[in-house]
């Protein structure tokens, strides 16, 4: 019956209730809505980087210092074959590739081009790739990225000539995302053998190694492992875990968002000062009811409850109908900027539903608890007697 | 017999800018069990004021107010308030029935605030309505009443809880004769019963319900049977 009165009192002056309403929906919508958003947003961003948590890349402790207005160098340019050996012998080492990268010019047909080429074993590329066209196979042959491909217009079986080495194209990869380890959309991918023979490298070390450790956990293990052994007398290798810069890149994310959602919540802010409008306003037209309701043995702290009620079932319409709209906002948004919206449905917009909820609620019950208290600190006489 | 209301000397002061009113101004006094009383005076003389003060609606400025011997000067908040609840029903010139409620739900008020349950909720609120006389009226809203019926849901719903006290302000002052004389007889019912009825009005006819009127001016007492003036 609570329910019912603080209801009827809500319908009684219903388009200043509906308006209340519509506040708290856009409020509840905008914040909900730019989470979803956010969310998606950086799992579309996320996506495009493969699977990598496992992937950990190791690459010669190379350093560049500025001194004196000279540059001098400290350590080594690649990672020699013995240090190699050793790093991919140590125990949490599922898989490796060795790797070894340059810059350099290439000449197609009369079009000479800059690109990157990579020296890796073809079982490697194979684990890391696919091909769109063709097969991928290194051995007197190359592969290269898409764009390269496209750009070019190569086709399997053209042919590419690498400081005077002729290379025939075996296969033309599938476009990849951003990669932090080997980025083959513009490059040529050879053998490490036919590396070592274009470029003359066969005494040099590797670049980096790509190393996949058996499990998650293992990452941290492998480094600790590197420092005791390779780097213990002197630091030959340093340690990246894609790990962290994932992690980097979702705390990067998750503050942006914060920061939106705060933004959002301005017009939360908006409603919460309308809905402590109307209710002030309301609690001034029902001053002599209230009197009536203390004359007649109702506590003060009725009368709060009674007025919360009624800030908290507009909190709850306003709150749900918003939610459900922020998921058509979202729908909006994802579909304007990210041009789809494949991430929408999922827990985290669930989760950001309820957080718009939550705070919908919130600022109804801050700011219906002002005119509420006031309400219940009138002295029952004085309100019977208001006119 | 027994005093259900005792006033000892007590005033009600009201500021209006720096002037001191007296509403009230030392007025002692008893009401006993199953009295039937009448407060008459002008308007402006204090009646509604010192009505409010046995009802503790309001707090004397100074005095005391006992109601069945317990000094409500120390009470709480929250205490009064059951004192009203139990112990008093209110009976208004202008209804105050709540809008939003039926007929029904009105009578049903009172006990719903002192946690009654339900089904005992619904059949007393049935039995007030069909003492009254308005039973059919149940489900109807206060704006769909007439002025005689929403003050008999008045009485239904001052009656509730089954109070020892029923305070009248001018229950007939908005009412044409012929209502004013069910509502009165209604009323008289109830003392009959044994309730302890006060009534503020200036129409001597009500007066006639009566066994006792005290006369007050200016917030003073100025004629009592009840009491000897010194
Ligand atoms: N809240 C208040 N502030 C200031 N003065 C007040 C207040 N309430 C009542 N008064 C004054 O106290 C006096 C008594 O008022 P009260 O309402 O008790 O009179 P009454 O006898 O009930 O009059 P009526 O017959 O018009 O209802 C009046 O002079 C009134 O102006
Ligand atoms: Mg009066």
């Amino acid at each position: 019956m609570y329910f019912q009165l603080a209801f009827r009192n809500l319908r009684r002056n219903g388009v200043r209730s509906a308006l209340a309403v519509i506040g708290i929906v856009i409020g509840v919508m905008a914040v909900a809505s730019i989470g979803i958003f956010s969310a998606n947003l950086k799992t579309s961003f996320l996506s495009s980087f493969q699977n990598v948590t496992d992937e950990v890349l190791v690459y010669p402790a190379y350093n560049a210092h500025f001194r004196h207005g000279l540059v001098t160098t400290s350590g080594v340019m690649y990672i020699d074959k013995r240090t190699a050996e050793r790093i991919v012998r140590l125990p949490y080492v599922k898989d490796y590739a060795f790797v070894k990268d340059t810059f350099t010019t290439a000449r197609h047909r009369e079009e000479v081009f800059g690109v990157t080429v990579y020296g890796m074993d073809e079982s490697a590329v194979k684990k890391l790739f696919k091909a769109e066209k063709g097969i991928l196979r290194l051995s007197d042959s190359c592969v290269v990225g898409y764009d390269l491909a496209d750009r070019l217009d190569l086709r399997v079986g053209s042919r590419v000539e690498i400081n005077g080495h002729k290379l025939r194209v075996s296969a033309i990869l599938k476009e990849t995302g951003a990669r932090f380890d080997v980025n083959p959309n513009n490059a040529v991918l050879v053998s490490l053998r036919d590396y070592d023979r274009i470029f003359n490298t066969k005494n040099e070390g590797y670049n980096f190694i790509v190393v996949w450790v058996k499990s998650l956990k293992d990452v941290s293990l492998f480094k600790d492992a590197v420092e005791k052994t390779v780097n213990a007398r002197e630091k030959k290798v340093e340690v990246f875990e894609l790990k962290i810069i994932i992690d980097q890149i979702n705390k990067g994310f998750s503050f942006v968002s914060r920061f939106l959602m705060a933004i959002a919540g301005i017009s939360l802010l908006v409603a919460g000062v309308s809905i402590l409008n109307i209710m002030l306003m309301s609690t001034l037209e029902r001053t002599k009811e209230i009197g009536v309701m203390m004359a007649i043995g109702a506590y003060r702290t009725t009368i709060l409850k009674l007025f919360l009620l009624e800030a908290l079932i507009l909190g709850i319409i306003g709150s749900v109908i918003g939610a459900v709209l922020s998921l058509a906002g979202g729908y909006a948004v994802d579909m304007m900027i990210l041009h789809s919206a494949k991430y929408l449905l999922s827990l985290t917009t669930l989760g950001y539903m309820l957080e718009g909820m939550f705070f919908g609620l919130l600022t109804t019950l801050i700011s219906g608890f002002y005119p509420a208290w006031k309400a219940s600190r009138l002295e029952p006489l004085e309100a019977l007697r208001y006119e | 017999m027994r005093a259900v209301i005792e006033l000892v000397n007590v005033r009600k002061v009201y500021r209006i800018g720096g002037e001191e009113v007296y509403a009230v101004n030392g007025v002692s006094m008893s009401v006993r069990k199953g009295e039937f009383l009448c407060i008459m005076g002008a308007s402006g003389s204090g009646k509604t004021t010192l009505l409010s003060l046995m009802g503790c609606l309001d707090r004397p400025t100074s005095g005391k107010v006992l109601i069945d011997g317990i000094d409500t000067s120390s009470l709480s908040d929250r205490e009064l308030t059951d004192i009203r609840r139990d112990k008093i029903g209110f009976v208004f010139q202008q209804y105050h029935l709540i809008p939003t409620l039926t007929a029904f739900e009105n009578v049903e008020l009172p006990m719903l605030l002192k946690g009654v349950p339900k089904a005992e909720r619904e059949r007393r609120a049935m039995e007030l309505l069909e003492i009254m006389g308005i039973a059919k009226a149940a489900n109807r809203k206060p704006s769909e009443l007439s002025g005689g019926m929403q003050q008999r849901v008045a009485i239904a719903r001052a009656l509730a809880n089954d109070p020892e006290i029923l305070l009248c302000d001018e229950p007939t002052g908005n009412l044409d004769t012929k209502s004013g004389e069910v509502v009165m007889n209604l009323i008289e019912e109830q003392n009959e019963r044994g309730v302890t009825v006060v009534l503020v009005t200036h129409d001597p006819d009500i007066a006639k319900y009566a066994e006792r009127v005290v006369r007050i001016r200016d917030g003073k007492i100025v004629e009592d049977p009840g009491i000897k003036l010194g």
